[in-house]
């Protein structure tokens, strides 16, 4: 889908803000380009819908070359969504979401419909917003309509350089839950720049993870928690790597792994449903005045009480 | 209400009241009888200084807001400081001086007098719009270029509306600065209504000065207020909106 082939970029000078990078990334799959500021994440991403140029190497969009296509029509085909969100104040609310349609020549009532659609899949009604102004919404909003504006023409590739970094951290996780629940409907090829790594992990299918320029690590999250390729991966993830990669795992992925104990019914405890995070059951081992903690099975019933020692016995079991 | 709206309604009943008194002194005095007594040399007077307003400001209009699109791309960015240092000094040489220096050029009349004023009015143009074109969000553009809009579609659905108040400030401060030094025209030959105000001046006669002065003051204001009204049908609403709540915090 994006195919990046010793993809290099120097600046006049010398400096070299990318350096033979070459990655290769399906369709559907939601990768999060992740490093310190300077590491060159935003220019790789930038380079894709070619506001940056490279200077070495190539970059296929869905099999043909970028060089090859027209940087305005490919660009209208790529969802692009930014920090600052660029909403255009002079444009009301629906105006802004149909930016691209407009330019791709829809038809008004395809827009009007296309417009309805996008406003409820992010959760704003778009008879109250239509006609409003970027200004007259909460930072929150104005990232969802950000978010809407660059699905408007169903691209199958969306471009994203921080766009829930300046929000603050409860609206941030709580778009960050509704953009993965998009993201499950729609299947789009993202790109998804960030600095953070507990956003990287939340939201990636595979993380990038650059340092000047040079790429350290491209894996799937877990893979970077738990077998850091290099002394600045696991810098990077951080001394508490092990609580943050419980995270990725839930009671099921437990349950595959570890025979736990058969519970007798009619126990006074805490029961934790597959989907739920391993995170969120260490929590509650370690709570100072702890409930017996049980997880929910399959086939009816109860298995544990899970302690502390099961959680190591399977991070042992997935660092192995 | 507080104090400062308090001061602002004593200084606007102040305004309103010296104001009513200059009339009612002129009136009472018939300081307009040349007016009056001369409406068809009152209304050539009148219709070359609109003449040479009009011209001279259109002129400038067509120079400075090409210019100014032009200084704010990419490629000729380098070269603004040349054109803004050069028309800044342009707007340091006296406004006589520069009536002067075109007479020099093009000698008494008309002509003269309408290049010296374009050339006064280009400044304020040129400077708002190369200020109201850098404070357009980049991030707006930036987000409409990787949208796939055109350089072209950039600068009419992005720039030029967002820098529009800007912009039509600084004509309108043109347009009025230029109303009021068109009564200078008079000394190279110019015409105008600026005729009668030297001629007040030379004979000491307060019905010509006033009789000049007063519609020229008129012709300013009324102009000004103009283009406050132009103003809201030229700003989209949203930057008017934005503009407005920006304010009130």
């Amino acid at each position: 889908m994006i195919e990046f082939t010793n993809v290099s970029k120097t600046y006049p000078g010398g400096v070299k803000a990318i350096d033979d990078i070459s990655l290769s990334i399906g369709h559907g799959e939601f990768v999060v380009l992740l490093g310190p500021s300077g590491c060159g994440k935003t220019t790789l991403l930038r380079m894709v819908n070619q506001l940056e140029e490279l200077t070495e190497g190539e970059i296929a969009v869905e099999g043909s070359s970028i060089h090859d296509l027209n940087k305005i029509d490919m660009r209208r085909n790529i969802g692009y969504v930014i920090q600052s969100n660029g909403l255009f104040p002079n444009m009301t609310i629906e105006d802004n979401v149909m930016v691209v349609p407009a330019m791709l020549g829809w038809s008004k009532e395809k827009k009007k419909e296309r417009f309805e659609y996008l406003m409820n899949l992010i959760g704003m009604p778009p008879e109250t917003y239509r006609k409003n102004f970027p200004h007259e919404l909460s930072g929150g909003q104005q990232q969802r309509i950000g978010v809407a504006r660059a699905l408007a023409a169903d691209p199958p590739v969306m471009l994203m350089d921080e766009p829930f970094g300046a929000l603050d951290p409860i609206i941030r996780a709580r778009i960050q839950e509704e953009f993965l629940d998009i993201q499950r409907t729609l299947k789009k090829t993202i790109l998804f720049v960030s600095h953070d790594i507990d956003e990287a992990i939340k939201l990636a299918d595979r993380i990038v993870l650059l340092k000047d320029g040079k790429l350290q690590q491209f894996d799937r999250p877990e893979e970077l928690l738990n077998r850091p390729a290099n002394e600045f991966v696991s810098e990077f993830v951080g001394e508490d790597s092990v609580l943050k990669s419980l995270s990725l795992y839930q009671v099921q992925d437990m349950k595959a792994k570890l025979t736990l104990p058969e519970a007798s019914d009619g126990l006074d405890g805490t029961v934790f449903k597959h989907g739920d995070s391993l995170r969120y059951v260490l929590s509650h081992l370690l709570h100072p005045t702890p409930k017996p903690v049980y997880f929910e099975r399959q086939e009816g019933g109860l298995a544990g009480p899970i302690s502390v020692a099961h959680i190591e016995a399977f991070v042992r079991e997935m660092t192995a | 209400m507080n104090s400062k709206a308090v001061i602002a309604w004593i200084v606007k009943i102040a305004f309103w009241v010296v104001i009513i008194a200059f009339f009612w002194w002129t009136i009472s005095n018939n300081m307009y009888a040349q007016i009056l007594e001369n409406p068809e040399q009152f209304a050539g007077l009148l219709g070359r200084h609109l003449q040479i307003v009009l011209i001279s400001s259109s002129l400038a209009l067509l120079t400075a807001v090409p210019a100014g699109i032009l200084l704010t791309r990419p490629k000729f960015k380098k070269y603004e400081w040349i054109f803004v240092n050069t028309a800044n000094l342009g707007q340091t040489i006296p406004s006589i001086a520069i009536l002067a220096l075109a007479m020099g050029f093009l000698g008494i009349g008309i002509q003269a007098a309408i290049l010296a004023l374009y050339v006064y009015s280009l400044l304020p143009i040129l400077q708002n719009t190369i200020a109201g074109l850098k404070s357009v969000d980049p991030a707006a553009k930036d987000a409409a270029a990787g949208m796939g809009m055109t350089p072209t579609q950039i600068l009419f659905k992005i720039e030029l509306p967002m820098a529009a108040s800007s912009m039509i400030a600084g004509i309108r401060t043109a347009i009025v600065l230029n109303i009021g030094t068109t009564a200078l025209a008079y000394l190279i030959g110019g015409g105008g209504l600026g005729v009668w105000i030297f001629t007040g001046i030379q004979l000491f006669d307060n019905t010509y000065l006033i009789s000049g002065a007063v519609p020229v003051t008129i012709l300013a204001i009324t102009v000004d207020q103009l283009f406050r009204v132009m103003q809201l049908f030229l700003v989209p609403k949203g930057i008017r909106k934005a503009q407005k709540a920006a304010a009130a915090t």
